[in-house]
């Protein structure tokens, strides 16, 4: 079975979340293929645009939502201007789902805060709706959400969904400069807005996705306001082009984030090399 | 007691001829536009069995620089893909030197383990290998510091010797037996003698190539090594040129990229190394791996840390292509033993 040959995805519906942001919402043109098809919140999958290659997305539905796939992607390279270019009813590639999970089995009861840095929030949305759609089963629920501007953010409709909903806080932010008149968030750094939420650290997980500078910054507000780094949770971003651990372009270290990863605690990357 | 003959070269090339007229494939070292290259030979005399070694590994035979995953083709609201069939022809890479047949040991434990590629799976399983013991060293050569020797048999399902006119073939594998099962009857099996007088030569060599062996454990001490300046200063030579993950009998990166038109074209699986700079940066721009030093390093540690901390040997056989084709001269090897000098310190 030759690993690379993907599944064929018709675009079932698009959002343009932002100026460069869309969600595709896809169904697979096999639907016997949807039946039998699994994955867990938190793996990743390539999505292609035939013609411009392949990119890894995370898938952003969690299982409880089955029956399509999602992904959220800015254009930024190749492959992204080429999907972006694709309407509704058109194909896309796929092949997937690869990589570890969250652990949301073992979040049961817990308090949960959930931090997106820019399009990083697309890997905190599939855990986060997971654990919406189990709401009685978790504690409480804090999603901080940060972009560079008011323009930038994504999932807006359905971030005011979610604040609707009981034990469920919802923090918007933006950079400083990024805001506008009108604008009832916070206005601030990720981490510096995280510090002013006092949030203790007893109870909590914290899930953290975002840009690797972000991602730096904000272990080191939540080492200095006492969250051990077992408590932490990210995602690896790195570049991939197998899934599988064959292409050897994601390692960090002795680290294959397609095979070990992407899904990470703050632990565990103490243990890698500065290879980030 | 070693499976093996003893053969006139009128014999061995004989069975080479046979080889030939079984419909297999054969691929040896031969000329090819003044460079010697494993090429499919379509006679015994193209084949080049007194060289030292050649200029690209064997490697392509088995992970081709590019190839075809598969194929597309967009109608009006479909899009079709197919695979095309694999050729199905055996083949024998033949007379590959026992480094060589040892790198391909190693592109086996990271295409076969896990999760097997799917097209290098199916090319290996028709592939056998006939490798050719070493009877002098090149300059360059240090398969003995990395677990290697001349007549080392990682890899090799037969193994020619070069012995006083004659050859000597030994059956390493069932693939090895099976390769030989017409003929062997006819060929007089090797002697004890026969096979102590290899040791003895292949001794010889090892001492010609007088390496001292890397330590197993120096993958830990370069594991834990990773800061350390001394990557900085060696790393600062590298062009970035990417010539020695090329003619690595080792290196197995790849990228994936599509060759054609939104309406048609294919999918295809290239060479790729981690010391070009667009390796791992990521479409935000951020890159890991931003200077050479960084990806030098890289590549030193994936070959004598982090793939032997999982897999017990090193990922470089000791060929030294990278060392002579090296515009500016680094040698893998020497910055290994730089570092871990310099770290036990």
């Amino acid at each position: 079975m030759n690993g690379f040959l993907p599944h064929l995805m018709r675009i079932a519906e698009l959002r343009q979340e932002t100026p460069d942001v869309r969600t595709l919402c896809l169904e697979f043109a096999d639907r016997s293929v949807a039946s039998g098809f699994e994955w867990r919140a938190g793996q990743f999958a390539l999505f292609s645009s035939f013609g411009a290659g392949e990119c890894v997305f995370t898938i952003a539905n969690p299982p409880t939502r089955g029956g399509r796939i999602e992904c959220t992607f800015k254009r930024l390279g190749k492959v992204t201007t080429s999907l972006e270019r694709l309407s509704t009813g058109e194909l896309v590639g796929f092949r997937g789902p690869y990589g570890n999970s969250f652990d949301v089995e073992g979040w049961r009861g817990r308090n949960l805060v959930f931090v997106g840095g820019g399009i990083g929030m697309a890997a905190v949305a599939a855990p986060l709706r997971y654990v919406l759609d189990r709401r009685e089963e978790y504690g409480e629920v804090v999603l901080l959400n940060g972009a560079r501007t008011v323009p930038d953010v994504v999932y807006k409709d359905e971030m005011q969904e979610w604040e609707a909903i009981d034990g469920v806080r919802v923090v918007r932010a933006v950079d400083p400069g990024g805001e506008e008149p009108g604008w009832k968030g916070e206005v601030g750094l990720i981490p510096a807005v995280f510090e002013r939420l006092g949030l203790k650290p007893d109870g909590r997980t914290v899930v953290v996705c975002g840009p690797p500078v972000m991602l730096h910054f904000m272990l080191l507000t939540l080492d200095k306001l006492g969250y051990s780094r077992e408590q932490v949770v990210t995602t690896l971003e790195n570049r991939m082009t197998c899934g599988v651990g064959h292409c050897g372009r994601c390692n960090v270290g002795r680290f294959v984030v397609c095979r070990d990863g992407p899904v990470v605690t703050a632990a565990r990357l103490n243990d890698l090399p500065e290879d980030l | 007691m070693i499976l093996g003959w003893r053969l006139t070269d009128a014999e061995r090339r004989e069975w080479l001829e046979r080889l030939l007229g079984s419909g297999r494939r054969v691929v040896a070292p031969t000329r090819d536009g003044g460079l010697l290259l494993f090429r499919p030979i379509a006679s015994p005399d193209e084949a080049v069995l007194d060289y030292g070694n050649t200029r690209w590994s064997p490697k392509e035979h088995l992970f081709p620089r590019a190839e075809e995953l598969f194929s597309y083709r967009l109608t009006a609201d479909e899009v079709k893909l197919e695979q095309r069939a694999p050729d199905a022809v055996e083949q024998v890479l033949f007379g590959l030197r026992p480094c060589d047949a040892a790198g391909l040991a190693r592109l086996d434990s990271v295409f076969l383990d896990g999760a097997p590629d799917a097209s290098y799976a199916e090319r290996r399983s028709r592939t056998f290998t006939v490798s050719l013991a070493c009877d002098s060293a090149r300059p360059e050569c240090f398969c003995t510091a990395v677990g290697g020797s001349p007549g080392g048999t990682d890899g090799s399902d037969l193994q020619l010797v070069h012995l006083d006119g004659s050859w000597l073939l030994r059956a390493l594998t069932d693939k090895g037996v099976q390769l030989v099962e017409t003929v062997s009857a006819l060929w007089e099996q090797a002697t004890d003698e026969d096979w102590a007088a290899a040791k003895e030569c292949q001794r010889a060599v090892e001492e010609e190539i007088a390496r001292t062996p890397l330590a197993a454990e120096w993958a830990g001490v370069l594991d834990g090594a990773f800061g350390h300046p001394l990557w900085a200063a060696v790393g600062e030579r590298c062009l970035g040129c990417g010539v020695c993950a090329y003619v690595c009998p080792s290196c197995s990166c790849f990228d994936v990229d599509d060759n054609g038109s939104a309406f048609c074209g294919t999918r295809c699986r290239l060479w790729d190394s981690c010391g070009f700079a667009s390796f791992t940066k990521h479409a935000s721009g951020h890159n890991p791996r931003p200077d050479q030093p960084s990806r030098y390093r890289q590549r030193v540690l994936h070959k004598f840390a982090y793939y032997p901390l999982e897999h017990g040997s090193f990922m470089c056989v000791g060929c030294g292509r990278c060392t002579v084709l090296c515009p500016v001269g680094l040698d893998i090897q020497q910055t290994v033993r730089r570092v871990v000098e310099e770290a036990l310190a």
